[in-house]
């Protein structure tokens, strides 16, 4: 579903990511770690179709994200750390709007039960001024869900949201990868790629380090020890720095 | 500690200028650097290099027969003048506030700087200081501009330090005054008894120094031939009789170097300056009352008046949007444009609807005919009609500076539409939907004005009889939205390729680069206006021509010949759109905002 040849981004002569190669598919929860400046959220906004890669190719569904950008962006959804809304349009008018832009015709119908999972549908005529910053991450995800996307990007997904937001947005994450959608998600929350991830892709100054099964990663930096956390992993690959 | 404050301000300022001009090295910032910077030598720096230049004989013609209605000594009537104008200001200083002082910090300076080791006294002095930062910068603006006035003496190391001390007093009164308001507060003195207070003492100097003039000098004598002069005299009079000279004295003193008409005229005023300026000081030090509440609030405040800044409406900084209805029902599915013109729509006024701009045309219609039958209908009437057509090249000249409600308005949300599953082109022209019918609908508004109004009745119009008006008015409606199209591409166009010039102006801050932009974005505007219309306007001459050839030049034959060469007109000027939209919209593919803003 997800697949990245030889991905390049640079700026000037600085490379935040250096030729990243995976793959994921349907139904995998690939978590992307790494320090800070390691590339994550360029890698992920490369792979929305935001920002254009200076060189390899990503395909998402099938469509190449730089030349058939309209369907593979059908097929896709991206949910930034920060939830970028209009101060504008009240949550129904958000749902509204997105659904007019991904043609879904039967959104209201579809828009009534994600407003009711996200606990949300009795601020549908609000503001996102008079929201909460985890019911604004709500909605932005709510939006992003709209119109059925196949393949979820995450950027930090947890930021800003109560103990119980935590718990919900993992049971959704997991049961939508379990409906066969295909998902990226970036965090620095170890253990929650630990409870939802089914691969791991570590990072470090754009490169790859590690990419595979959460298994297969653990064990080729357990060193013979066995139930090594990811925490612990991720400092081993790492280095325990970001440089 | 001091020391730490005055590194925070000293590097701030240097790091702000590094950045600008780490950014130079790209050619567009750096191309649009020279241009400010050509401007500002032209026009201001090239007066103090080389001997004077020979003005314009019929500009100093003007000039002298001005001269001759002021008084011999302008620098008396300037002194004047200026204080009252200053005495105004501090008025307002003392009548306005309804706050706590609270002088202006940043949010970033109340996180860092008040839970500091730092005393109340060294915050106030940081707060000089940073004043004293806008103070220099803005003396030294001001300088360039008036350098120029060629009544004034002196010269330009003495007008930068004239205007540094007007400047300086300004802020230290504002801050004096704002913690001696709260002080009052605290005491029980309400902002309505305080304000009855400053206007009954001002009002009560001014009335006793107008009684205490001699009866003859109470008012300006009047002349025969219209001057200026007596008005001047009798200001300089009644600005030197007490009681008013004495609450003007340290104004006039303030404002002293300033205009000293020599240096030793500037030595001699420079001490009585500099204490009005020490006495500001010390009451500014020694009133400090806690503000730290009040700076909070002011902080908040302002960034949300940012905010409100950066909002694609500008209408009100600060102001706390309210919910309501959608502009009309956005199905599921259809053009996804409309989308952006609804969500658009939204974010702006809610007066610009339909039934506002039917309405608007159903008054302009009864006003004109209303005034049509009043007797100074022949003078009002064309008049009327003048500034309705001087008010519709205005609007589609400046207007998409300010209907902002397109790319300007969403750059924050790049990375949202960018997401979207939609060419570029169609977010382009979705974007630019919205500011084309607010500006269309006012543009058409004025037409109709002008249509009704103008010209006046006369042997040289006879050729435009109501129905080549009517054809005439309907041809330009129907081109109006392309022509307003064409203007809002410029700005869009600035908005994708130049996205750091643009945050800095909507942030208002800037240096030269940023003059340059705004004229190179004038300049672009016009030039593509221009260029749009000349092939239109071929197209556009067409069937006149042949209605010409053939020796048609009825009423009907120009009425199809209007009708033809709208059409005509329309076609280009879409054509030239569609392929502007295509451009923007390949380039905002490609655009990466993270990377534009990088230093």
């Amino acid at each position: 579903m997800i697949e990245v040849a030889a991905l390049t981004k640079r700026y000037g002569s600085f490379t935040a990511v250096r030729d990243l190669s995976f793959a994921v598919r349907p139904g995998e929860v690939l978590g992307l770690v790494g320090p800070n400046g390691a590339g994550k959220t360029t890698t992920l906004r490369c792979l929305a179709g935001i920002i254009p890669a200076t060189a390899g190719t990503v395909r998402i569904a099938g469509h190449d994200v730089a030349t058939e950008a309209v369907a593979a962006k059908r097929a896709l959804a991206f949910f930034p750390d920060e939830p970028r809304l209009f101060d504008y349009l009240t949550v129904r008018q958000h749902l509204n709007f997105v659904g007019r832009l991904y043609g879904v015709e039967n959104y209201e119908a579809i828009a009534g039960p994600l407003l009711t999972e996200f606990e949300i549908a009795d601020k549908a005529d609000q503001l996102p001024g008079e929201l909460s910053r985890g019911m604004k991450q709500k909605l932005a995800i709510a939006c992003g869900l709209l119109h059925g996307p196949r393949v979820l990007f995450f950027d930090e997904p947890l930021t800003g949201l109560d103990p119980l937001g935590i718990r919900r947005m993992k049971d959704s994450i997991a049961r939508r990868a379990r409906e066969g959608a295909t998902i990226v998600l970036s965090s620095h929350l170890l253990h929650l790629l630990e409870e939802v991830c089914s691969h791991v892709l570590i990072l470090k100054q754009g490169e790859k380090i590690a990419n595979g099964a959460i298994a297969e990663v653990a064990a080729r930096f357990s060193n013979g020890e066995s139930r090594v956390s990811l925490e612990e992993v991720f400092i081993r690959a790492t280095g325990g720095s970001e440089r | 500690m001091l020391r730490a404050l005055i590194y925070l301000r000293v590097m701030s300022a240097w790091n702000w200028l590094r950045s600008r001009a780490q950014r130079l090295r790209q050619p567009k910032y750096l191309f649009g650097a020279i241009v400010g910077a050509a401007y500002f030598y032209f026009f201001f720096i090239r007066s103090f290099a080389g001997p004077p230049r020979p003005r314009d004989p019929q500009a100093m013609a003007v000039l002298d027969a001005a001269s001759l209605a002021l008084p011999a000594n302008g620098l008396l009537v300037a002194s004047a003048a200026g204080a009252l104008l200053l005495l105004l200001i501090v008025a307002i200083m003392w009548i306005v506030p309804t706050q706590r002082a609270a002088l202006g910090f940043t949010e970033a300076e109340i996180a860092f700087l008040f839970p500091a080791p730092v005393t109340r006294r060294s915050l106030v002095h940081f707060r000089l200081l940073s004043s004293q930062f806008r103070s220099l910068v803005g003396a030294a603006l001001m300088m360039l501009f008036t350098n120029r006035w060629s009544f004034l003496g002196g010269n330009a190391l003495t007008h930068a330090i004239g205007w540094w001390f007007i400047f300086s007093a300004l802020n230290l009164h504002f801050s004096g005054a704002n913690f001696t308001l709260s002080r009052l507060a605290d005491r029980g003195i309400g902002p309505w008894r305080r304000r009855l207070l400053v206007c009954a003492l001002v009002a009560a100097a001014i009335g006793i120094t107008f009684f205490r003039l001699p009866v003859d000098a109470r008012w300006p004598a009047p002349l025969a031939a219209p001057s200026l002069q007596p008005l001047a005299y009798w200001l300089v009079g009644l600005t030197e009789t007490a009681p008013l000279s004495w609450l003007l004295w340290p104004l006039k003193t303030v404002l002293g170097p300033f205009l000293a008409a020599d240096g030793r005229a500037f030595l001699f005023i420079l001490p009585s300056a500099l204490l009005v300026i020490s006495v500001h000081y010390l009451w500014v030090v020694r009133s400090a009352v806690s503000f730290e509440d009040a700076a909070v609030d002011d902080a908040q405040r302002r960034a949300a008046q940012l905010t409100g800044w950066r909002a694609p409406d500008r209408s009100g900084p600060g102001r706390t949007p309210a919910a309501r209805k959608g502009p009309f029902l956005l199905a599921g599915v259809g053009r996804p444009e409309l989308a952006f013109f609804w969500k658009n729509l939204l974010s702006t006024w809610p007066y610009f609807t339909g039934r506002v701009f039917l309405i608007g045309a159903g008054l302009i219609l009864a006003s004109v005919a209303w005034l049509r039958t009043q007797p100074i209908a022949p003078a009002l009437v064309p008049g009327t009609g003048a500034v309705a057509a001087a008010f519709a090249v205005y609007v589609l000249i400046v207007g998409p500076q300010f209907a902002r409600q397109d790319l300007r308005g969403d750059l924050s949300h790049t990375d949202v539409l960018k997401t979207y599953p939609l060419p570029g082109w169609q977010i382009v022209l979705g974007e630019l939907l919205t500011p084309v019918a607010i500006l269309t609908g006012v543009l058409w508004l004025a037409l109709l004005t002008v249509a009704l109004t103008f010209p006046p009745p006369g042997r040289d119009w006879v050729w435009l009889t109501p129905p080549v008006r009517i054809i005439g008015t309907l041809g330009l409606a129907v081109i109006m939205p392309a022509l307003v199209s064409l203007q809002l591409l410029v700005p869009n166009a600035a908005a994708l390729f130049f996205p750091g010039w643009f945050q800095t102006t909507r942030n208002r801050g800037g240096g030269p680069e940023v003059v340059g932009q705004r004229m190179i974005f004038f300049f672009a505007q016009t030039l593509t206006m221009v260029a749009a219309l000349i092939p239109a306007a071929f197209a556009g001459a067409v069937p006149f021509a042949i209605a010409f050839l053939f020796g048609q030049q009825g009423t009907l034959a120009l009425a199809l010949s209007s009708v033809a060469s709208a059409g005509l007109i329309l076609a280009v000027l879409v054509a030239e759109i569609a392929t502007g939209v295509r451009l923007l919209g390949a380039r905002f593919e490609q655009l990466d905002l993270s990377a534009e803003l990088r230093p």
